[in-house]
């Protein structure tokens, strides 16, 4: 079918074999996530195994809409397996990358890559079309490579004799010619010494950065995976392609010589602006906008001094408190050269600056800490503490029980020291769920923590974000912001099939956050992005398309754009709804692994300091201005200062499960509602392993 | 005559005027077209050629762009009907870890005023189509996949590629850019060429490449590679003008 390769590469690694499934054994998940839990579900049997064990299975995966003109999801590859960063179990879980690796791939004739076993020793992995080699790490001394410095070996290598800047043949002379270098996903020193922080990167700064997928590639002694492609991606319908992407860009996207705001934002709208988070700003030298492969509006930029080479968002804000704007664009380099998770590394540093100057950092239990505050807000300062957290040592070279511990983790490091349950309540270790850093304030964007929760890992999906940033952005300035709160609700509860029309479902009032209306709320976005972002790989940053400030009626094109562009590549007659509904199947999937691996609804809750404690510091704004309706009248209100009931978000989990057609006293799936999805052959391995739920 | 009616149009070897071209081509001439500018004149090279001049050319600016090479997704789509990199024939090249900007280059067919590619193609598969305004585009019923033009391009890359047709059994085929004139997947029903829409200028979410009417500057780059910026990539943050 258009849009597909036909084929996914396996590798064994503990074997060196080099294979392929055909996609369409798989192509009724459509692609993305969906292929990749059901291959995970198939390839892994046992699925209590640790993520460091060789059994681990980790995918990457395309869509049909990669490698194409289908704007802002084009680039992206999903990548799952079990992680090895939540705490106490290192959920099944996923994490996603842009750039172009899965276009490349696509080019090349794979729609994923299956990463079965473990090395006998260290290995890169080198595709050029349908020649795949598994190749040794010594003759290129990959291993021990920063990222970067990896990523240039290898295109030099694959190059093959002729130059960049030319057309080359790394294919062989058969294989057709191309301009392009490898894309290439990397770990550095952080995977190979299997720090829970590692990452996968990819060209400068494009990181599956949840998950500790780094740590995993490294135990199974893999350093990278390089794809150069020549071929093609068929079109079902290639006029009707470019006819959507030109209707978008003229009644959706930014205008340039009409511009609206001059900012970059997680929105279909936004100008092709950096979101950097950097403390001072962004530096005032010459520079372009950035963009993944097909995107119609860049979120990073490249630099005339190259530091800070397309860092954004979270790989931006590390370090806010260096002594200088280059000080924290260089510490974004390094987290990215040496292959860490900008979010733990941020919110991990911020726990150590705390303990250390509340003078607890001395206690018995604490191993001596080889960083020298003194130097606080230093370059020197924030490479030794990089490399503490990718060498798990002093930073230095030498041995230190400090760095080893943090190089596991902030939860996990603060449990060797007797200090986790202390200081997570206390709110200074600040990880509010799973062992995993705080992104959004739960207590008032209830949807992102309870998603979190009840889930595998920070969902980090931003697609009702925007409410809450033009409410509160209006208020601190002063401004009426550009919708009323009950227009809002209006354009983006009817773009919620199967829900739509419940305007409750965006009442954040405390009268509601433990609500069916809620749960329903939750439900969606559960669906939604596993499908729309995490199967098909609508970028996260540009979609959806829910409230767009250039139409007249404000109403962007999410529900309407998405299944045309699904027939322009495929032919599929695919609504937005069939996909909301694909997106249940795949999360009661997932639902499924995780009751596998452990998962009781008893484990499913905050840190005490949630239902406790009002948030001193609410994570990125002051105050959470949010849709709510007090005493009848939808409003714009801030939901940050306020706690979390314990006993009633039981209450809401019992709704949630009991929406989702689960057992509410276990939260284990049922057999029927399993059975309603087409998932037998789930609910039979639930079953074998007493993990069925009650009718 | 206007100011830039004198820059210099023909390439390095002859560093001819656009003056002197229109006094020679008195000389030579061989037609002049309805509307008597230089677009529709011929050129005659010493006396044996006579290749008309295009009536479009592509102007780009690489400091502009984003990289996303939505431009070469959308050429290899109408022209083809798939997305690939190795069928465009607009080249964006970069490197994530260099310096702007260097990191980022646009190399885009300049539909040379003296095209060595129509020159040398020994089967005159490559001409100047009068049908599109003279631009140079292949007849793939004539082409034999020699791979001359590819190999007498003066620029790197070469702005023709040898890539197999499926249409012609998998043989090979020269692909280059004809401003969209010969694009069976166009989305516009009065289709591209000098006189339609071209699939990389519409495309491009930035406007870093436009089209022109008007014989850019032969000489160097500077013709081709050009400032498209302005007021309000200023306001976006981003250096608005060559001097920033």
């Amino acid at each position: 079918m258009n849009g597909y390769a036909e084929k996914i590469l396996t590798l064994d690694l503990t074997e060196r074999k080099v294979g392929a499934i055909p996609t369409s054994e798989y192509q009724h998940w459509m692609g993305g996530h969906g292929m990749g839990s059901a291959i995970f579900f198939d390839l892994v049997k046992d699925k209590t195994i640790d993520g460091f064990n060789p059994a681990n299975v980790v995918t990457m995966m395309t869509s049909p809409l990669s490698a194409t003109l289908v704007p802002a999801a084009s680039g992206r590859t999903e990548v799952q397996g079990i992680g090895v960063q939540s705490y106490p179990i290192g959920w099944f879980t996923r994490s996603n990358l842009g750039g172009r690796f899965s276009g490349m791939l696509k080019f090349a004739g794979w729609d994923g890559i299956v990463i079965q076993g473990k090395a006998d020793k260290p290995v890169w992995i080198d595709i050029r079309n349908g020649n795949v080699r598994i190749r040794d790490c010594a003759p290129l001394s990959l291993w021990g490579k920063e990222t970067w410095d990896c990523q240039e070996t290898i295109w030099e290598y694959v190059l093959s004799g002729g130059k960049y800047g030319d057309w080359n043949s790394p294919t062989g002379k058969e294989g057709g010619k191309t301009t392009q270098r490898p894309a290439v996903v990397t770990i550095g020193p952080a995977g190979e010494n299997q720090s829970r922080l590692a990452c996968l990167i990819h060209d400068a700064s494009n990181a599956a950065g949840q998950g500790g997928f780094g740590a995993v590639f490294g135990s199974k002694n893999l350093k990278a995976i390089s794809v150069i492609g020549t071929g093609q991606v068929g079109i079902n319908n290639p006029k009707m392609l470019i006819a959507t992407r030109l209707w978008q860009k003229e009644n959706y996207a930014f205008d340039l010589a009409h511009l609206r705001e001059t900012w970059g934002s997680f929105q279909f709208q936004s100008p092709p602006a950096p979101i950097i988070e950097w403390a001072k700003g962004r530096p005032n030298i010459g520079q372009r906008p950035q963009a993944c492969l097909g995107c119609h509006s860049g979120c990073r930029a490249r630099y005339k001094d190259a530091s800070g080479n397309e860092a954004s968002c979270i790989s931006s804000a590390f370090y806010g408190d260096a002594l200088s704007l280059d000080i924290q664009r260089s510490a974004s380099d390094l987290i990215n050269r040496y292959g860490l998770n900008a979010v733990e590394m941020t919110l991990g540093l911020v726990y150590i600056r705390i303990l250390q100057m509340t003078r607890r950092l001395k206690t018995a239990k604490i191993p001596d800490c080889p960083l020298d505050f003194s130097k606080y807000g230093s370059k020197e300062f924030v490479e030794q503490f990089v490399k503490m957290l990718a060498y798990g040592n002093d930073g230095k070279g030498d041995e230190s029980q400090f760095g080893r511990d943090i190089s596991g983790g902030f939860v996990r490091a603060a449990e060797k020291w007797g200090r986790r349950k202390q200081d997570l309540d206390s709110g200074i270790l600040a990880f509010p769920y799973w062992g995993i850093p705080i992104h959004k304030e739960p207590r008032a964007q209830v949807y992102w923590g309870y998603g979190t929760l009840l889930g595998d890992r920070d969902i980090n999906e931003h697609d009702f974000d925007w409410i809450k940033w033009e409410a509160s952005n209006a208020k601190s300035s002063g401004r009426e912001p550009s919708l009323t709160a009950k227009e809002v609700v209006k354009i983006v509860t009817d773009k919620m099939v199967p829900f739509q029309g419940d305007l409750d479902m965006l009442d954040f009032s405390e009268n509601n956050i433990y609500s069916e209306h809620m749960a329903k709320m939750v439900s969606w976005q559960r669906y939604y992005t596993r499908f729309w972002k995490q199967s098909m790989l609508f970028c996260d940053s540009r979609w959806p398309d829910f409230v767009n400030i250039h139409r007249p009626d404000k109403i962007g094109s999410t529900g309407i754009a998405e299944p045309k562009y699904v027939k322009a590549v495929t032919g599929m007659d695919f609504s937005f709804r069939d996909g909301v509904d694909l997106g249940r199947k795949i999360w009661n999937l997932d639902h499924a692994i995780w009751t596998l691996q452990g998962r009781h609804r008893d484990m499913v809750h905050f840190v005490d300091n949630v239902y406790e404690k009002i948030p001193l510091f609410p994570v990125d704004v002051r105050n959470a201005y949010m849709p709510g309706k007090e005493n009848g009248k939808w409003d714009y209100y801030g939901y940050s200062r306020r706690k979390l009931d314990k006993n009633k978000f039981d209450e809401f989990k019992t709704r949630f499960y009991r929406l989702q057609g689960w057992d509410t006293s276990s939260g284990y799936p049922k057999r029927s509602t399993l059975e309603s999805l087409g998932l037998d052959y789930v609910a039979d391995e639930l079953e074998e392993n007493n993990k069925l739920g009650k009718e | 005559m206007s100011d830039q009616d004198e820059k210099t149009i023909n390439n390095e070897d002859s560093g001819i005027s656009r003056r002197r071209f229109l006094k020679l081509s008195k000389d030579m001439i061989a037609g002049i077209g309805a509307g008597g500018v230089l677009t529709s004149l011929v050129w005659v090279k010493k006396g044996i050629a006579t290749i008309p001049v295009s009536e479009g050319y592509l102007l780009v600016d690489f400091k502009k762009c984003q990289g996303c090479v939505s431009c070469m997704l959308a050429c290899s789509l109408v022209h083809e009907g798939v997305e690939s990199l190795s069928l465009s024939r607009i080249q964006i090249m970069q490197n994530s870890f260099d310096s702007f900007p260097d990191d980022l280059t646009i190399e885009q067919c300049r539909q040379c005023v003296d095209p060595p590619c129509v020159k040398e193609c020994p089967t005159d598969a490559l001409e100047a189509n009068a049908k599109y305004g003279n631009v140079r585009m292949v007849d793939k019923e004539k082409c034999i996949g020699c791979g001359t033009c590819y190999e007498v391009c003066p620029y790197t890359p070469s702005r023709a590629v040898l890539a197999a047709d499926k249409d012609y059994d998998g043989e090979l085929k020269s692909l280059k850019c004809d401003l969209c004139a010969n694009t069976p997947f166009h989305w516009d029903e009065a289709g591209g060429g000098p006189d339609g829409k071209q699939a990389c200028v519409e495309v491009c979410p930035v406007g870093a490449i436009k089209f022109t009417k008007e014989i850019p500057q032969q000489k160097g780059d500077d013709g081709y590679k050009v400032d498209l910026r302005g007021r309000n990539w200023g306001r976006l943050g981003y250096p608005n003008s060559e001097k920033e």
